[in-house]
């Protein structure tokens, strides 16, 4: 009974402090700071500076504002333009046309971004301006990239892997592994989605591209090499041992300030302008960041959490009931938290039960990929929608509804993960060794 | 009026050098960063990296709050605020700002004696590095009292004048067009 | 339910399945029941309230009442913390125990004037060397890349000839795997948890320390139980002493055994090797002593006489 009290509060405070309007990192410090003052003894304001230091002061969050500047950087060159002329000739024979682009750009940037935030905001400063300039739907620009940005945390390296890795002690690398063919898969069925809807449409009329001759598209690809080039420097390092993941982010930055000065598009302006940009951003990243750790903390300090798990565990449901309910649990805890706190502050009594319900652990750290993908994009807390919204100044609503479809079509996901556990199981079982 | 002016222009070069501060952060872990690679591949010892660079990134991170504030960059829901007619929107907007602002004097509050514990109990890092740990938290700190004071500016705008500072930058904000 | 009802919310930076964890979590347990539910202690693995870094902080400044700690990893703060992590000074259980007993005294002391009471300490499995390629001397290291998390691990790299490389606990797995570093030395559980038979092939039984973890208590919080109270706790950090102490025995050969399942050379490291290793094991601990005093002198005596 004290839980749903406890529930009921934290709603009521989240929906008041987030509907008003006040800035989100601000608004989670205030519910946080309700809940602990109204359920625990400890002094709420030294806990919280602790959380914030922590959670402000980490070496891994340095990859975020330096892909992030990446970004920036590329979205200030003749990149983006490039990335267009390449990737569209063929794309354009597609049902759906350039909405691919979107998509096909998350799947490869997410092979070097560990963050669906990064993604995100890497790819759709480059693609929603050409998207718009061809007058492609809305709803669909948006959709698609809240949708296949998520893909960041699926395809390896990925930071929410890492984080259900340590929790339950399962290998790293067998998880990455066990991230690529779903990823691939998902990213699929986002295209065969937008093929479809493209036909069933009856308002898709974007502006045509002209028409090309396959010589000519073949030449166009060339436009695509100082992207994959760029991709494969920061993939390349990472894979051959030079760096690690924040340091691949390093190389990223350098590599598009080369590239800017190769194009003749770097000068005092466009590098101040980017670098504000990504101090900027990241700080806004931060601010939320900051926010989540303490609400995490907070509601650590109830055992709300737990709670909801622990009631779950008294169910004694079968394999796939499990499965259903879990679900809908991180459903709906995910619209609420970020995925790596839901992650920690459950781990701790849903691995037991799944583990007793002899479910693989590397086949569930995929599953936990897609539900807390989903999080990205569900309201009210939703870290892709906010990134957007800073992005594209839509309102929430208009963005957490044309993200709906890919968070349907990762229901179904789980679906075909289920059927199919092989996808996720076959590449760690059949690859002993790292790569490179 | 002189000493009025005399603050506005202060609190708005102050709110600038701290973005600019914040951005050096950033060039900083990146040249930290290339500095750890380096120093592996000819085989030299670079102790402490890490955690300066994370003590970079927080001081990034809050110098940076006010700045990005004011350019409209922090993110909030205004489904509300659009809905509603201007006069209310503006009563709303006052008790966002005004929330806003004791949360982050609270945090103001609390960092302020966040710093004196770790010099109190002479709090020192746990890696290579050995940095007192009141040294990188002070630019948190620094950069949390930037920020409120941003917030309650806004605010005594809003009340006295009737709108906030906010500017969006529409080139920062939507990438479109 | 009873009058005075208290909640100790506990941090522990271990994953549930850790026996650390799980000892805390009986002793969580045994205090509940033994204080009639007066003092229910409620622990929160993983790091999920607060990471390692920031528990012993967190309890001094009365954050959280109590909470359990891997306290060498605050030799920065006073050399004395690093007693446990001295490289070849106490090589097996045995020598941990004794050692222990050595500094029992002058580490309740300096937790005492940090306002920290001691409750128990449970040893990790030892420090063994783990390679990627076969390594019969120190010779046999000249210019590999060791993984190093601190000043001790940099050091023991220098005077084997390696390479540190510093490498955060989150990116231990991609960096062997990427061949980043291509040695460390760490339990024979971290390289179980981590699954390091992916990337790497020896591991060396050398012992090279046992580093323990701290359940502590912050002294306000502790001098307001009731002294009835306060005997049931100390009842069952002993119970938790003795419990963990022996998982940890157990847990060490049933690492090693998972080692060698997971297709790892596992066993004693060359006899050239290990007295090599022991030179250096002098070394450091003369170095550790000129930065912890008398007391480290006072304690590195009494276990000397012990032996
Ligand atoms: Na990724
Ligand atoms: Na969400």
């Amino acid at each position: 009974m004290e839980d749903f009290s406890i529930i009921i509060l934290f709603l009521f405070v989240l929906f008041l402090l987030l509907g008003t309007g006040v800035w989100v990192g601000l608004a989670l410090m205030g519910v946080a700071w309700v809940g602990m003052e109204l359920f625990t003894t400890r002094p709420v304001g030294d806990v919280m500076l602790t959380t914030i230091w922590s959670a402000s002061s980490s070496w891994t969050l340095t990859a975020l504002p330096l892909f992030i500047w990446m970004g920036e950087i590329l979205y200030r060159t003749r990149l983006s333009e490039d990335m267009f002329k390449g990737l569209s000739p063929w794309m354009a024979a597609l049902p759906g046309g350039l909405v691919h682009t979107n998509i096909v750009g998350c799947t490869v940037f997410a092979a070097v971004s560990g963050s669906s935030a990064a993604t995100l905001t890497t790819v759709g400063k480059m693609s929603i301006p050409e998207l718009r300039r061809r007058e492609y739907p809305e709803r669909m620009i948006i959709g698609t990239l809240a949708g296949a940005a998520t893909l960041g945390l699926m395809i390896p390296p990925s930071l929410t892997l890492i984080v259900y890795g340590v929790t339950i002690n399962e290998s790293i690398s067998k998880l990455f592994f066990a991230g690529v063919l779903p990823g691939l898969v998902l990213a699929s069925m986002f295209m065969a989605y937008v093929a479809i809807s493209s036909r069933l449409s009856k308002s898709w009329n974007p502006t045509p591209e002209p028409p090309m001759s396959l010589s000519e598209r073949v030449a166009n690809s060339r436009f695509l090499i100082p992207v994959f080039l760029l991709i494969s420097v920061v993939i390349g390092s990472m894979y051959l041992g030079f760096a690690t993941a924040t340091e691949a982010a390093a190389f990223g930055v350098i590599g598009g300030l080369v590239l800017a000065a190769s194009q003749g598009s770097l000068n005092w302006k466009t590098f101040t302008e980017s670098l504000m940009g990504a101090t900027r951003t990241s700080a806004m990243i931060a601010l939320i960041l900051a926010g989540a750790a303490f609400l995490s903390l907070s509601m650590g300090f109830t055992g709300l959490p737990r709670g909801l798990a622990d009631l779950i565990a008294q169910w004694e449901l079968t394999r796939f009931e499990l499965l259903m309910v879990l679900l809908l649990f991180y459903i709906i805890l995910g619209m609420f938290l970020d995925g790596i706190s839901s992650v920690v502050l459950t781990m701790a009594v849903v691995e037991p039960m799944v583990r007793e319900a002899g479910i693989d652990l590397i086949w569930f750290g995929i599953f936990i990929v897609v539900v807390v993908e989903m999080a990205q994009i569900t309201p009210p807390i939703g870290f892709n929608l906010f990134v957007l919204q800073g992005m594209t100044s839509h309102e929430m609503g208009f963005i957490a509804r044309a993200a709906f479809p890919m968070f349907l079509i990762m229901v179904l996901m789980v679906f075909v993960l289920i059927v199919f556990p092989e996808l996720a199981t076959w590449l760690p079982d059949n690859i002993r060794q790292g790569p490179g | 009026m002189a000493a009025l002016r005399g603050l506005r222009s202060a609190l708005d070069f102050t709110y600038l050098a701290a973005g600019v501060l914040a951005s050096l952060c950033l060039i900083a872990i990146l040249v930290l960063i290339v500095l750890q690679m380096l120093a592996r591949w000819i085989g030299e010892v670079a102790p402490g990296i890490p955690e300066y660079a994370g003590y970079f990134m927080a001081a990034a991170s809050f110098l940076a709050f006010a700045n990005a504030l004011n350019r409209g960059s922090h993110i909030r829901v205004s489904i509300l605020l659009n809905a509603v007619p201007p006069h209310i929107a503006r009563w709303i907007d006052v008790w966002c700002f005004a929330i806003g602002t004791a949360v982050m004097w609270y945090v103001v509050y609390y960092g302020w004696r966040f710093v004196n514990f770790s010099i109190m109990i002479n709090d020192i890092s746990q890696g290579q590095d050995r940095t007192p740990l009141w040294i990188p938290q002070s630019f948190m700190l620094l950069g949390a009292v930037i920020m409120a004071i941003a917030l309650t500016d806004h605010l005594i705008h809003l009340l006295f004048d009737g709108k906030h500072r906010i500017q969006r930058d529409l080139v920062d904000q939507s990438f479109g067009e | 339910a009873p009058a005075t009802a208290e909640k100790w919310d506990m941090p522990m930076a271990y994953s549930a399945s850790n026996f650390h964890s799980a000892t805390g979590a009986e002793f969580a347990k045994c205090v509940t029941t033994g204080t009639g539910g007066e003092i229910e202690i409620v622990t929160h693995p993983s790091g999920s309230l607060f990471p390692g870094a920031q528990i012993k902080r967190a309890i001094q400044t009365g954050q959280v009442p109590i909470g359990e700690r891997l306290l060498s990893g605050h030799q920065n703060e006073n050399a004395l913390f690093g007693f446990d992590s001295v490289p070849f000074l106490a090589t097996s259980f045995d020598d941990s125990a004794k050692l222990w007993e050595a500094a029992k005294e002058p580490m309740t002391e300096l937790l005492a004037s940090q306002n920290l009471t001691l409750l128990y300490s449970v040893p990790w499995p030892p420090q063994g060397l783990y390679f990627k390629n076969e390594v019969t001397s120190v010779a046999d290291m000249e210019g590999i890349k060791f993984r190093s998390y601190n000043n001790a691990t940099s050091r023991l790299a220098e005077l084997t000839g390696m390479l540190p490389v510093t490498i955060e606990a989150a990116e231990i797995s991609q960096a062997f795997a990427t061949g980043v570093a291509d040695a460390m030395v760490s339990s024979g559980s971290t390289g179980y948890d981590r699954k390091v038979w992916e990337s790497l092939n020896y591991f060396y039984e050398v012992d090279a320390w046992l580093p323990r973890n701290y359940v502590m208590v912050n002294s306000q919080t502790w001098e307001g139980v009731s002294e009835a109270n306060q005997n049931v706790i100390r009842g069952c950090a002993e119970l938790a002493e003795y419990a963990g102490n022996w998982r940890s025995k157990e847990y060490t050969s049933f690492t090693l055994q998972g080692l060698r399942d997971g297709g790892m050379t596992v066993g004693p490291a060359s006899e050239q090797m290990v007295n090599e290793l022991k030179e250096i094991g002098v070394t450091m601990t003369d170095e550790w002593l000129e930065s912890a005093g008398e007391q480290g002198a006072a304690i590195v005596e009494a276990f000397k006489a012990m032996q």
